[in-house]
C-alpha cells in the first residue's frame, strides 16, 4: 500500500519533472522550486484525486512516439506523410510571436514564453481521427485553449475565433508550391474554442513538440477531424464572421467548417463509417468511428438541435 | 527447345522475376512491419502505383519505337502482364486487407465511390488484354481481333488515371507526372489514328481550297 502511493507520487512529481523539457528555460527553474515544494501537495492531491484531469483522457492505449512523429499530415512539408518528419527540422520555432487580433488590450504579440508563463501544464491522451479515415491515440502536453483566452480582453462580440499557421516558405519547403492556399487557417466557434476539451499543445509524451507535429504551439480539437487542429500558430483572431478556413475553402462539398468526426455523414468519396487504427500492423482490424470521435458526452451540448448532415 | 531459343527466352523470364520480386518483398516487410505505421495504406498505394508505372511504360513501347527507335517490343507482354500482376495485388489488399473481406462495404463502394467504380472498371478492361497476352490468343485470334482487345488498354489507363485523382486530396507531384504521361501518350495515340489523319487531310484539303 505505501510503495503504491510512493508510486503514484513519484510517477507524479516525474510527469512535472519532465514539464521542465516543454516549459522555456527561464520558466524552468520557478517550476524547480514548484515542485520542491510538492510533497505537501502532491500528498493533497492522492487522498483527493482529480476526476476532472483524468476524464478528458482516453483510456485507449496510445501510440508510439515513432508512428506519432513519422505519420503526419503536414502539407507546409510536402504532402507524404513522411514529409514533414524528413523536413520539418528546417522551421525555426524559438523564437516564436503569436500575434492576437480581436482583443482591446494594447498589447497583441507575444513571445511564447509570456503565453506560457502560469499556465498549468498538463498530460491530456486525445483521440485523433483524420479525414482521411485513419486514427491515432496522442498522449499531448499542454494547457486548455480557454485558460488562454480568460486572459485576454477579447472582444464582447466575437462569436468565432480564427487561427493561422505561420508562412514561412524559406524554411517550409511545401509552402512553395501552392498545393493549399497558404498560410493554412482554420477556425473555432467562440463556444467549440471555450470548451474545456480544446487544448493547446505545446509537448507530447513529456517533451517538447517535435515540428512535424506542428512546433512549438498548436491546436488539438479532438473531436473534430484531425486538420482542424491547426499547427505552427502564429495568429489567433476574435471575430464576428465565420473565418476562411483552408480545407473548406478549397473544396466546400467535402470539407465543412465544423467538421466534426461523424460516421454518418461521409465524404463525398469515401466513407467514415470506419477507421483503420495505426499501429494494428499489416492485418489490424478497423474500427468504427464513434459519432465527435467518442466525445459525445463532453461536447454533444455544443451542437444540440443541429442538423449535423448540413452543418458537416 | 534448341539452345538458341532457350537463350531467347530466358532473359524474359529472368525479367519476370526481377519485376515481379517487389510483390513478395513488399508483403514480407509488411507482416515484419517494416512499412511505417500505415502498412496496410503503404501496400495498396505501393502495388496500385507500381501497376501504374508498369502500365504506362507498355503503352509507352510502341510510341518509343516509332518516334525514338528505341525496340523493346520483346518485352511488351511481360511487362504488361507484370502491371496486371501488380494490379490484382493491389485489389487483393484492398479486399483482404483494407475492408477486411467485408462484401458490404464492397458494394456500397462500388455503388458510392467514384475511385473505386473507375478502378473496378479499369481492371475489368484489364482482364481480356491479360486473357489473350499468350501464343496461344494470337494464333487464335486474328490480328485485328486480337489489336482491338488491347486497345482497351487506353481505356484502362484513362480510368485508373481518373482513379487516382479521385482518391487524391490535393494534386501532387506524382499526380501531375503521371497524369502528364497520360496525356502525351493519348496524344500520340491519338495522332495516329486512322481517323485522326484523314481529318487532318480534310482540313488540310479545306485550307489549300
Amino acid at each position: 500500500m505505501v510503495d503504491e502511493v510512493v508510486n503514484i507520487i513519484g510517477s507524479y512529481i516525474l510527469k512535472i519533472l519532465k514539464y521542465s523539457d516543454v516549459t522555456p528555460k527561464n520558466l524552468y527553474l520557478n517550476r524547480r522550486k514548484f515542485v520542491e515544494g510538492l510533497g505537501l501537495t502532491s500528498l493533497a492531491f492522492v487522498a483527493t484525486p482529480t476526476t476532472a484531469k483524468l476524464s478528458y483522457s482516453t483510456s485507449a492505449k496510445p501510440n508510439t512516439i515513432d508512428e506519432i512523429t513519422n505519420y503526419n499530415n503536414f502539407y507546409e512539408f510536402g504532402t507524404s506523410k513522411t514529409d514533414p518528419a524528413k523536413y520539418a527540422h528546417s522551421l525555426t520555432t524559438d523564437p516564436w510571436e503569436i500575434t492576437f487580433e480581436g482583443v482591446s488590450q494594447n498589447k497583441k504579440k507575444f513571445d511564447l514564453p509570456e503565453i506560457l508563463k502560469g499556465k498549468a501544464i498538463q498530460e491530456r491522451i486525445y483521440r485523433l481521427r483524420c479525414v482521411e479515415g485513419w486514427s491515432m491515440v496522442i498522449p499531448w502536453i499542454g494547457f486548455p485553449l480557454r485558460d488562454l483566452i480568460n486572459e485576454l480582453e477579447i472582444d464582447s462580440d466575437a462569436k468565432f475565433v480564427a487561427f493561422e499557421t505561420v508562412y514561412r516558405p524559406t524554411e517550409m519547403r511545401g509552402q512553395k508550391r501552392a498545393t493549399l492556399d497558404w498560410p493554412y487557417r482554420e477556425g473555432l466557434t467562440i463556444e467549440e474554442a471555450l470548451h474545456p476539451l480544446t487544448f493547446i499543445a505545446t509537448g507530447l509524451y513529456g517533451k517538447e513538440l517535435p515540428n512535424q507535429n506542428g512546433a512549438p504551439f498548436r491546436l488539438v480539437v479532438p473531436w473534430k477531424y484531425g486538420f482542424k487542429s491547426i499547427k505552427s500558430i502564429t495568429k489567433i483572431s476574435f471575430i464576428k464572421e465565420q473565418p476562411y478556413t483552408t480545407w473548406s475553402s478549397k473544396s466546400p462539398r467535402e470539407y465543412g467548417f465544423y467538421s466534426n468526426v461523424n460516421p454518418n455523414v461521409d465524404h463525398p468519396r469515401w466513407s467514415q463509417a470506419t477507421e483503420r487504427v495505426i499501429g494494428e500492423g499489416l492485418f489490424g482490424e478497423r474500427r468504427k468511428t464513434e459519432l465527435f470521435n467518442g466525445y459525445i458526452e463532453e461536447v454533444g451540448d455544443l451542437y444540440k438541435g443541429m442538423d449535423l448532415k448540413k452543418y458537416y | 527447345m534448341t539452345l538458341s531459343s532457350l537463350f531467347r527466352s530466358l532473359p524474359i523470364s529472368l525479367l519476370y522475376c526481377i519485376f515481379l520480386i517487389p510483390i513478395p518483398l513488399y508483403f514480407y516487410w509488411g507482416t515484419v512491419n517494416q512499412l511505417g505505421p500505415d502498412p496496410m495504406r503503404f501496400l495498396e498505394h505501393k502495388y496500385g502505383e507500381l501497376g501504374l508505372i508498369f502500365l504506362l511504360t507498355t503503352l509507352s513501347i510502341s510510341p518509343l519505337f516509332k518516334y525514338a527507335k528505341i525496340n523493346l517490343m520483346r518485352y511488351r507482354r511481360c511487362i504488361g502482364l507484370v502491371a496486371f500482376y501488380y494490379i490484382v495485388s493491389h485489389i487483393c489488399v484492398y479486399f483482404f486487407l483494407d475492408i477486411g473481406l467485408s462484401i458490404d462495404i464492397l458494394l456500397s463502394d462500388l455503388q458510392k465511390r467514384y475511385y473505386i467504380i473507375a478502378g473496378f472498371f479499369a481492371f475489368i478492361t484489364l482482364i481480356p488484354l491479360a486473357l489473350t497476352s499468350n501464343n496461344f490468343a494470337l494464333r487464335k485470334l486474328d490480328i485485328k481481333t486480337w489489336n482491338r482487345i488491347h486497345s482497351l488498354i487506353y481505356i484502362a489507363i484513362v480510368l485508373s488515371i481518373f482513379h487516382f485523382i479521385l482518391m487524391s486530396k490535393t494534386w501532387t507531384g506524382e499526380l501531375y507526372l503521371y497524369t502528364g504521361i497520360t496525356i502525351f501518350i493519348l496524344i500520340l495515340k491519338i495522332k495516329s489514328t486512322k481517323l485522326y489523319k484523314k481529318l487532318s487531310t480534310y482540313s488540310n484539303a479545306d485550307i489549300s481550297k
